[in-house]
């Protein structure tokens, strides 16, 4: 049902580093790859292979650009967990060889990732897949995790430290008691190791929220999301019981619960399968026995707009990007100058940025001083904007795009992936805002020469269709046409420069993102109230110990933020 | 969820793949190779360090490519089992394993301390010597290997079970013969208290016998209630198990509801009466599924998984609800799915599939949703194209508003300048205008047909090709649209768009004859045939034939007529016909050269119509594709017999099928969710369906499952049943289909069924008066007009 039939991983020039056959006769990596590469790029994670004997299907990932692979013969195998399982081979590599994944990483510890991959899935049958609980089953050698993690962990095999190993994780109630067992048997917790020790005890939380937002021509938002995920690090010794708690940072106050808000929020919330979900139904709390080290705690989802926004363009007073908090507001004009072959990219401050409205919504966002200044830290006080970008595709029909002319920051045209980049660093980018003007340049076949008879009888506007016309009316314009045919040659002259603007607007780029990075804050409001370590249900640490605690804001988008013109 | 790797990747923002990074980065350098004999002394050492040194330069050479032959230390890697580190173990299985089949011989001699280590006293290695020897793929130990499963399922140890229960899958597949035995292990290990036990039992279970489902009756309670805590793979494979169970083995059970408003009394009156067979109207009554609590038990219990982070376990439940209990839990997984759109993009590809499939079955659910199905510009094409088709169908399912900014998102994506995606979103501007209402057709039409003038050739093509088959879908109400688009045949220069606007107007030449433009387009397009490409030439020789075919069989029913009225004077007739035809028929009167009108004796000459066909077909004759002269050579045979056209008729004429433009994928409609072939789009072979519900009274005891459930879960709502209410049961089984409900029932309250019945009342009336205020509203033009304006 869920075999794989095996791995094949190849480094960024398509060569082969590792085989693994789980079970059966699956193609050779050999044949795979060629029949894969064959596919055009972007290319499907399954690619089925009726060719081949036995018929196949292909699934592939791509992280930092090592190509994962695994063949499976059985058709009953569901896609996505193949692709869960590459992901989680990945994440677990990452996790033993240090990040990022690199091939030569892996070339030189074959021996870690050949039990890595074996443990992972048992003849194809996937079975352990928490990289932490790996730990105690994966034989590492001396000193090879140490200088990763900076934990003097005992490797797993070694016998009791830690008297017990109980947790009582279940006392909320969902999750029912886990039975006591012997340390020996490693950790009672599936994604826990056991034995964890560390000489300073540190917890930090990082935030990340990546935008997606698309921004109509006429500037209102057509929907905004952030799509945030909690990573969390854990460095503490034993057993803990954490619970982090968040706050909405003012939305939806006054509307029930603080869980009740929370849940408002923060929507389609996913979680590590460490966290107490009966906790999060009834306070909204996230209860949780963490991963030893590095982990992703939680996904989830804010809808910016608010799930009341009309979709079109009706009364609203807050129609611009500006309620979203962005740091720019971006604007394209396309078709300017005099033969409509520019088009100019604006960047400026977002106008509403300073109306106490937004201020009181967005509070973390839109300081009273209203201004997204770049400053040096860049703490939740003073969010600092970085690597601002703006991609501008251009069509394919562009032969050239010539005389980039940023006001600030630099710019240059990509053949390419045809697009233009144009940076601008965030302590350049001021109240002024920037302006980008660029020029397209056509395919040369269409000379500027071409005028007169060609263009013989297009001028399709003479007809003014008329619904009620009727064929009376078609009879008596057809006359006019054949009148037109010998007429228009004397025309032509004026409809060049019309048709030339013409031409050009097809050349004219349809949407321009902007990428930036904001350290600091988020886009939703959110914050860390409060992280504590719950020392009654913890074990293996006692109370005295007080782990050091940091928390991280990060709003980003990856070319998310897309405005269409 | 994102893999903690893309958040960190996120986080630190600049990841640089150098090979600088790459040299710094590497933990410890990979070390130099040695030669054979030296690589045999460091494993025939003493000291731990150099074995283990030794076994990781041998695994390195087995896994380096090109692959270093490593099969000559196999006596030497086996001999370090002898020593007590255990730390030199985990790398000599390893080995084992991989090197097995070539030498199945020596692997022997490894079997006697393997089986040493499974009495350990460290659970461990236990588990560890479990797996090893179960995955030896030598077939003669099959027997032994099954000892050691027997052994390791009674171990104290969760660690071993696990290990016993994955092991029980390879010795099966070692030793097919061996299948009864193993089944004995798997039944005990399913019962197994610990959950991570019994979920890699259920994987094992799924992978050796998944049609036993007899074993599944005595452990389906504790299963269902042990789902949260398994891992997600456990999970996956109950929940695929669970989901052929209860297709199995809980029959579909409906009660037949009145959808009116009533009254309490007359609700609670035919909640008693509803033996007698329904009386009213059948539009009067809906279909409420009856769920069986064992069957709820499972349901409530997969609703904890929605908030898991692996997407396949999510559509698994979505699959659990969609084929097991579409009305009531499936709405419950569709935030969830959408919660997929946020992960990578491979995940987002194959999800996408499955969200198409959930709206395939019910788009209403997706309403709310729409804004997530916006299209991006940095997404792959095959996420737009899927995500272009869950807007259609959500299209005829949403309020005005909501249609307005979905045609302006289309109308959007028809300027891009990616070929594909301009045809794609044409495409689905038409399916929109499909499955809606005749007011929002024309709204798309007219949005189509404003297209016309554009300057880009392939969205012009695209859509007027999608007009046309609009247009064939309503003729009737359309004709003066084909005016329209005859009209533009000066200024249209895709070749696409001119053969479709042509073959239109065929389509519709002999439908009214007073308005016919037909013979006049004809004319006008004869003039610059030898400039048009062939496509549009093709179809301008079968306008040609068209037309003057019509002629013809005007021409020939008006003789008949005349005929009929002057049958005795047939000699004088015929003579005189001509002249009555040219008169007659008006749509003859722009084209004729400026002439004398009066009648004129024996004016066949003269008919324009036919000078026009034959200078086509002579047009035809001399055009360098075979396949048009031959096109011409045919209609000229059909028609060469001016008297007779029936067989032309026939031909030329047919009623064409009203075209129908499902969307793309309907025609993966039978896949299941989640499966292989929905992502691939073919039916994959020995993939296995969904079975149909089992049949009222076919379906196993229920009191199979209570078995050994009672003593741990006391508290079980299904156990708690009396043995007198396991009765009625049984009787009201025996009583047949109806009498079945009636048991089944009695698990609810009377209050919980007049509240569904109430629910869903208020839900359908309220659908039906938004229906009607969408009327109301869309007589304005001035709205439309906004709307338009939207993108703008």
């Amino acid at each position: 049902m869920s075999a794989i039939d095996a791995l094949y991983i190849f480094d960024e020039h398509n060569n082969l580093i590792l085989d693994h056959v789980y079970t059966g006769r699956p193609p050779p990596p050999s044949i795979v790859l060629p029949l894969y590469l064959q596919q055009s790029s972007p290319r499907p994670s399954v690619i089925h292979l009726p060719s081949l004997s036995p018929p196949t299907l292909v699934y592939s990932i791509v992280q930092d650009n090592i190509l994962f692979i695994a063949p499976t013969c059985s058709a009953t195998t569901e896609p996505l967990v193949v692709q869960e399982f590459l992901h989680r081979v990945a994440d677990a590599l990452e996790e033993f060889l240090g990040s990022p994944l690199l091939a030569s990483k892996i070339t030189a510890s074959y021996d870690i990732v050949a039990q890595v991959v074996a443990e992972m899935a048992d003849a194809g049958v996937i079975c352990q897949t928490e990289a932490n609980a790996l730990r105690d089953v994966v034989e590492t050698g001396p000193g090879v995790l140490k200088n990763l993690l900076g934990s003097i962990g005992a490797s797993g095999t070694s016998p009791a430290l830690q008297s017990g190993g109980s947790t009582g994780i279940g006392s909320s109630g969902l999750r029912p008691q886990i039975p006591q067992v012997q340390s020996s048997q490693g950790s009672a917790i599936p994604w826990r190791r056991s034995n964890v020790r560390h000489t300073s005890n540190e917890l930090y939380v990082d935030l990340v929220e990546n935008l997606s937002v698309t921004i109509a021509p006429s500037g209102r938002p057509l929907a905004a999301f952030a799509n945030g995920s909690i990573a969390f690090t854990c460095k503490v010794s034993g057993v803990p019981d954490l619970m982090l708690n968040l706050s909405t940072g003012g939305k939806g106050a006054g509307m029930g619960t603080k869980g009740h808000q929370l849940r408002r929020v923060m929507e389609r919330v996913v979680f590590h399968p460490c966290v107490r979900l009966s906790r999060w139904k009834s306070e909204g709390m996230i209860s949780f026995v963490p991963p030893d080290g590095r982990f992703a705690l939680c996904g989830y989802e804010v809808d910016l707009l608010g799930t009341e926004t009309p979709l079109t363009a009706a009364t609203s007073s807050k129609n611009s990007a500006a309620s979203l908090g962005l740091p720019a507001a971006i604007e394209v004009n396309t078709g300017v100058g005099t033969n409509g072959a520019d088009f100019e990219v604006r960047l400026s401050q977002p106008a509403g940025a300073t109306s106490s409205a937004t201020a009181s919504l967005q509070s973390n966002l839109a300081r009273p001083t209203g201004s997204f200044r770049a400053q040096t830290g860049g703490d939740s006080k003073a969010p600092a904007l970085e690597n601002m970008t703006v991609h501008v595709p251009i069509p394919a029909g562009v032969r050239n795009v010539s005389d980039l002319r940023p006001s600030k920051g630099e710019a240059n045209f990509n053949p390419a992936d045809g697009s233009v980049e144009w940076r601008v660093s965030g302590k350049d980018f001021g109240i002024g805002g920037a302006v980008l003007r660029c020029t397209v340049q056509g395919p040369i076949s269409e000379d500027d020469e071409d005028t007169g008879g060609v263009l013989n009888g297009m001028t399709a506007t003479t007809y003014d269709y008329d619904e009620d016309g009727g064929p009376s009316a078609y009879q008596s314009q057809n006359s006019d046409t054949n009148v037109e045919y010998g007429l228009t040659s004397g025309s032509a002259n004026g409809t060049t420069a019309r048709d030339k603007a013409e031409r050009n607007r097809e050349l004219m780029p349809t949407s321009a993102t902007l990428s930036f990075s904001v350290k600091g804050s988020l886009a939703s409001g959110l914050k860390v109230e409060s992280l504590l370590v719950d020392t009654k249900k913890s074990r293996g640490i006692g109370p005295e110990i007080k782990p050091y605690k940091g928390v991280k804001y990060l709003t980003v988008s990856r070319k998310g933020v897309e405005v269409r013109c | 969820m994102e893999s903690i790797s893309r958040i960190s990747s996120l986080l630190e923002t600049a990841r640089d793949l150098t090979l600088e990074a790459a040299q710094q980065a590497g933990p410890r350098r990979a070390t130099k190779p040695l030669p054979a004999q030296q690589i045999k002394k460091l494993l025939d050492s003493r000291n731990e360090r150099e074995v283990l040194d030794g076994l990781r330069r041998v695994i390195a050479m087995q896994y380096a490519k090109p692959a270093q032959p490593t099969l000559t230390f196999f006596p030497s890697v086996l001999k370090t089992l002898s020593n007590p580190y255990p730390s030199t173990r985990p790398l000599v299985y390893n080995y084992l394993i991989h090197h097995a089949e070539a030498d199945p011989d020596t692997a022997l001699l490894a079997i006697n301390t393997i089986q040493k280590s499974l009495s350990d006293s460290n659970p461990r290695v236990r588990a560890m010597a479990l797996k090893t020897m179960s995955g030896i793929r030598v077939p003669v130990i099959s027997q032994i290997v099954s000892l050691a499963i027997k052994k390791g399922v009674s171990d104290l140890s969760p660690l071993v079970r696990k290990a016993a229960a994955l092991a029980c899958v390879k010795c099966v597949r070692l030793d097919p013969s061996a299948r009864p035995q193993v089944e004995e292990y798997l039944a005990a290990l399913l019962a197994d208290k610990q959950y991570y036990v019994a979920g890699a039992a259920v994987q094992a279970f799924m992978e050796i016998c998944p049609d036993r489902l007899d074993m599944i009756h005595p452990v389906y309670r504790r299963l269902c209630k042990m789902m949260v805590d398994m891992d997600e793979w456990g999970q996956l494979a109950i929940l695929r198990l669970m989901t052929v169970y209860a297709r199995k083995c809980f029959p579909r059970r409906t009660k037949t509801v009145k959808r009116a408003a009533q009254t309490q009394e007359q609700k609670a009156k035919d909640f008693y009466e509803d033996l007698e067979p329904a009386e009213a109207d059948e539009d009067e009554y809906e279909d409420i599924e009856i769920v069986d609590p064992d069957l709820d038990l499972f349901l409530t219990s997969t609703k904890s998984l929605l908030q898991s982070r692996n997407s396949a376990v999510l559509i698994a439940v979505a699959r659990a609800y969609l084929y097991l209990s579409p009305t009531k839990y499936l709405p419950q997984a569709i935030g969830p799915l959408i919660a997929l759109l946020r992960s990578p993009q491979d995940i987002q590809q194959i999800a996408l599939y499955n969200i198409v499939q959930v709206a395939l079955h019910d788009p209403t659910l997706f309403v709310p949703y729409l804004r997530h199905f916006l299209l991006k510009t940095t997404e792959a094409p095959s996420i737009r194209t899927l995500k272009l088709e869950v807007l259609t169908l959500i299209f005829p399912h949403t309020d005005k508003e909501s249609q307005a900014f979905i045609l302006a998102e289309l109308e959007h994506f028809s300027h891009a300048h990616d070929a594909d995606l301009v045809r794609e979103a044409v495409r689905a501007i038409g399916r929109c205008a499909q499955y809606s209402s005749a007011l929002t057709s024309r709204r798309c039409l007219s949005l189509l047909l404003k297209q016309i003038h554009s300057p880009d050739e392939n969205l012009v093509g695209e859509s007027i090709e999608v007009v046309r088959h609009l247009i064939q879908r309503h003729p009737e109400d359309h004709r003066k649209t084909v005016v329209r688009l005859a009209k533009n045949l000066d200024s249209l220069t895709s070749p696409v768009a001119r053969a479709n606007v042509v073959w239109l107007v065929g389509e519709f030449a002999g439908q009214e004859p007073e308005s016919d433009i037909a013979a006049d387009v004809l004319r006008i397009l004869v003039k610059g045939y030898a400039g048009e490409s062939e496509a549009v030439k093709a179809q301008i020789v079968l306008l040609a034939a068209r037309v003057y075919l019509h002629h013809l069989n005007r021409k020939n029913e008006k003789q008949k007529a005349l005929d009929a009225l002057n049958a005795p004077s047939e000699e004088q007739l015929k003579d005189s016909t001509p002249v009555f035809d040219y008169t007659d028929t008006d749509d003859n009167e722009g084209f004729r050269e400026p002439q004398p009108s009066s009648p004129e004796p024996e004016a066949e000459p003269a008919q324009p119509i036919e000078h026009l066909y034959t200078h086509t077909l002579l047009l035809a004759r001399y055009t360098p594709s075979y396949d048009l002269r031959d096109r011409a050579r045919t209609y000229r045979a059909l028609l060469a017999n001016p008297a007779s056209t029936e067989l032309a008729s026939l031909l030329l004429l047919a009623p064409k099928p009203v075209p129908q433009a499902p969307s793309p994928s309907q025609a993966r409609k039978g896949f299941t969710l989640g499966s292989a072939s929905l992502a691939v789009g073919e039916a994959m072979r020995g993939e296995e369906e969904i079975p149909e519900w089992v049949r009222e009274g076919e379906e196993p005891d229920v009191r199979l499952r209570d078995d050994g459930v009672k003593e741990e879960y006391g508290s079980n709502k299904g156990v708690a049943a009396s043995a007198g209410q396991r009765l009625d049961e049984a009787l009201a089984a025996d009583a047949g289909g109806k009498g079945v409900v009636e048991g089944a029932r009695k698990e609810k309250t009377l209050d919980a069924w007049l509240d569904e019945e109430e629910e869903s009342e208020s839900d359908s009336e309220e659908t039906e008066s938004e229906e009607e205020e969408d009327e109301s509203e869309y007589e304005t033009e001035s709205e439309e007009d906004e709307k338009a304006g939207l993108v703008r």
